[in-house]
């Protein structure tokens, strides 16, 4: 599914509107200081039930204090946040009590095993006994530590103890997921699964806010994107929608000469791609260039003009994701 | 091509302020929360090894030293051994190695519960939790407070045998585990409270330390260095027996006559003695008073204090002379107990960590605490 940025970021918030017009994550103009630092400086953010939003930005953009002030554990200087249809600030309660988190950084207590782990964390949700422990039991399963269960949570990886930490947020069955970098540690297969994993709690109807700097893997999981710089949400031309953004295609061809030469007589502004063939190669040695192209229907054209003038087009594809050009069209300093 | 859309504009509109957290839900106790998080924090303390080493090592030094002190007793008073009782000696002794002791494992036990907590990333996931931050604060005084306990019980042989020897009232050793467990728990707190403010826990370790050794080192020391400041010259009246050189002496009758002597006014700085956690324990736990029959350091402590409360007596009893019976009335200090108010410091500074740390548990924060990473 392609990610398309948040429809709502645009506009800006109705004068007088409710915020609470769904039951995920509303945040209208949070900002947030520390000390001379302004670490948030006006996010406008939805993440809507039953969606997957990604929170992206570079280093340093406030993605973590974001997180901290809808896990309920830091007061915005001002604006208006709710989760799960409460505000983490006045009715922070019931907030939490709809909201897990998974922090980017955190421990677990070595002298526990993972069982104990979970347990105490379903105790803290006030989660009675007996639908605890089924609950713990299914979680292991789900993250595949059922066979570290009773093994001090010491002993385990580091993918390992992340995937407890995610056990650790989803324990009370929570209806918003804030994930700061989840994905950190995990080895291919564990990330495969936790992209079916939110896939899934999305489909059931979960709010899923991750922040992440693997933009690759963002590209196939989520459904919304919201990008941060310098503590603001901003929309990266590459997907402000309205206007097709140029993006950056590889178009390879059996013959890099006819390839280049049919690109120059257009006046296409081409570069050559990595593994181009040097200068004065033969003619006819396949290679491949990079262009800009703008939007889908740009490519299409593309296609069907080279093939009409007989370059042997032998494949054409966009550099990278769609997110990661989005990002990188942020040209932002990182901080 | 690097145009950023900034897309919202903080509505220059009044924005409503949004008004301070509640502050319902911190004080929220349930014995559930509680429970929770003194076995989370018991079961890692009780897996630790070093814990099993420590009590072991307690066992072994507060039972060799009881051992030898008794022996000690024994060899000192084997000349006159129906004279002198020896468990009250014994049962001092082990009363002050055990509270001693104990003031200085108990620091270490809670003085690192909350930023040792927070430096290993624990503590936000559990603030975030159902569990109000009283819960956690008085979960983790529960559980530093059942570890101080385990080293007093571990004492228990000893405080026994002492009991044994007698001399002892049981109503005694009853006080004297009571008054030892109330101001362990008092310790805990105060560390609790430090492990809240300060970032390190290298900090308030040392923080709880001085606090501890204000209150039994510090506050006794400055009682002493301040004695001359509290003195004065004052006329007392004395019932002495006069210097006569003309008679024999012996059959001479006493009389009252009335000298300038430096009086120290203990009165008026007794209590940077009180609040000392041996004083308490004594006050409230020694034998009878004014009983010279046996050597009894607790009931001479409790002796001493009440008489540094009451100060100089307006008129003293010098006289030597059996002849006449003295008119100087018996000088009783004041017989209402001095351990109340002792205790009381003690409880009234554990509570003050013990809020403290509530206060800095609460979420959402306006505040991150000092070397929290931002952002």
């Amino acid at each position: 599914m392609p990610p398309t940025v948040e429809s709502t970021a645009t506009p800006g918030p109705v004068p007088g509107a409710s915020p609470a017009d769904h039951a995920g994550i509303v945040v209208r103009g949070v900002t947030r200081s520390f000390g001379a630092v302004r670490a948030l400086d006006g996010v406008d953010l939805d993440a809507r039930p039953g969606r997957v939003t990604a929170l992206i930005g570079p280093n340093g953009s406030g993605k973590t204090t974001l997180l901290l002030v809808l896990a309920g554990l830091l007061v915005p200087d001002a604006g208006h946040v709710r989760v799960g249809g409460h505000d983490p600030v006045t009715d922070g309660g019931a907030a939490r009590a709809l909201t897990g988190w998974m922090p980017d950084a955190f421990g677990t207590w070595d002298s526990l095993t993972a069982r104990e782990v979970l347990t105490t964390y379903a105790a803290a949700y006030r989660m009675p006994r007996d639908s605890a422990q089924a609950r713990v039991a299914e979680l292991l399963e789900t993250v595949h530590l059922t066979e570290y269960a009773d093994r001090p949570a010491s002993v385990l990886s580091r993918g390992q103890k992340q995937r407890l930490g995610l056990a650790r947020a989803l324990v009370h069955s929570p209806k918003v997921l804030l994930l700061d970098e989840p994905a950190s540690g995990l080895d291919p297969r564990s990330r495969v699964d936790l992209r079916e994993l939110l896939r899934a709690l999305a489909a059931q109807g979960a709010t899923v806010l991750v922040s992440s700097h693997v933009l690759s893997e963002l590209d196939e999981l989520v459904d919304d994107a919201v990008f941060l710089s310098r503590g603001r949400t901003v929309t990266p031309q590459a997907l402000a929608g309205s206007v097709p953004a140029q993006r950056t295609w590889r178009v390879r061809a059996l013959s890099y000469g006819a390839l280049t030469r049919w690109l120059s007589s257009t006046g296409s502004a081409w570069r050559p791609d990595d593994d181009a063939p040097p200068p004065g190669s033969p003619d006819d040695v396949p290679g491949g260039v990079l262009l800009e192209v703008a939007g889908d229907a740009g490519a299409a054209q593309l296609v069907r003009d080279a093939v009409g003038s007989g370059v042997p087009v032998t494949s054409l594809a966009p550099v990278g994701g769609e997110l990661e050009q989005a990002y990188l069209t942020l040209d932002e300093e990182r901080r | 091509m690097s145009t950023i859309t900034h897309d919202i504009d903080v509505s220059p509109e009044p924005e409503p302020r949004i008004p301070p957290p509640s502050t319902g839900g911190t004080w929220h106790v349930t014995w559930h929360g509680v429970r929770t998080v003194a076995a989370l924090e018991l079961r890692q303390r009780v897996r630790s090894t070093r814990w099993i080493v420590a009590l072991v090592v307690w066992f072994v030094v507060v039972g060799g030293i009881t051992l030898l002190t008794s022996g000690a007793i024994g060899y000192l008073t084997g000349a006159a051994p129906t004279s002198v009782q020896r468990g009250p000696l014994l049962f001092a002794a082990v009363v002050i190695l055990v509270l001693g002791l104990g003031l200085l494992v108990t620091p270490t036990l809670s003085s690192t519960a909350i930023n040792g907590d927070r430096n290993a990333g624990t503590l936000a996931t559990l603030q975030v939790t159902l569990l109000s931050p009283a819960e956690i604060v008085l979960g983790k005084l529960l559980a530093a407070w059942a570890a101080s306990l385990a080293f007093l019980v571990a004492s228990l042989p000893f405080l026994g045998l002492a009991l044994a020897m007698g001399g002892t009232p049981i109503l005694s050793f009853v006080l004297v585990l009571l008054l030892v467990a109330v101001l362990l728990a008092c310790v805990c707190a105060v560390g609790l409270g430090f492990s809240a403010l300060v970032a390190r826990p290298a900090g308030s370790t040392v923080l709880t330390f001085l606090m501890v050794a204000t209150v039994t080192i510090i506050a006794p020391i400055l009682f002493v260095v301040t004695l001359p400041s509290v003195s004065s010259e004052s006329e007392i009246r004395v019932w002495a027996t006069p210097w006569d050189d003309s008679s024999d002496g012996m059959a001479e009758e006493c009389r009252w006559e009335t000298t300038t002597e430096t009086v120290v006014h203990t009165e008026r700085t007794w209590w940077l003695l009180g609040a000392n956690p041996l004083v308490v324990v004594a006050d409230g736990a020694g034998v009878a008073m004014n009983d010279r029959s046996t050597v009894d350091p607790l009931g001479g402590i409790r002796t001493g204090i009440r008489y540094l409360r009451a100060g100089s007596p307006p008129e003293v009893d010098r006289c030597y002379s059996s002849a006449t019976t003295s008119p100087v009335e018996e000088y009783d200090p004041d017989a209402s107990p001095v351990w109340p108010w002792g205790l009381g410091v003690n409880v009234l500074l554990g509570a003050a960590g013990a809020i403290t740390a509530v206060r800095r548990l609460r979420v959402p924060q306006h505040k991150l605490a000092r070397g929290t990473r931002v952002a």
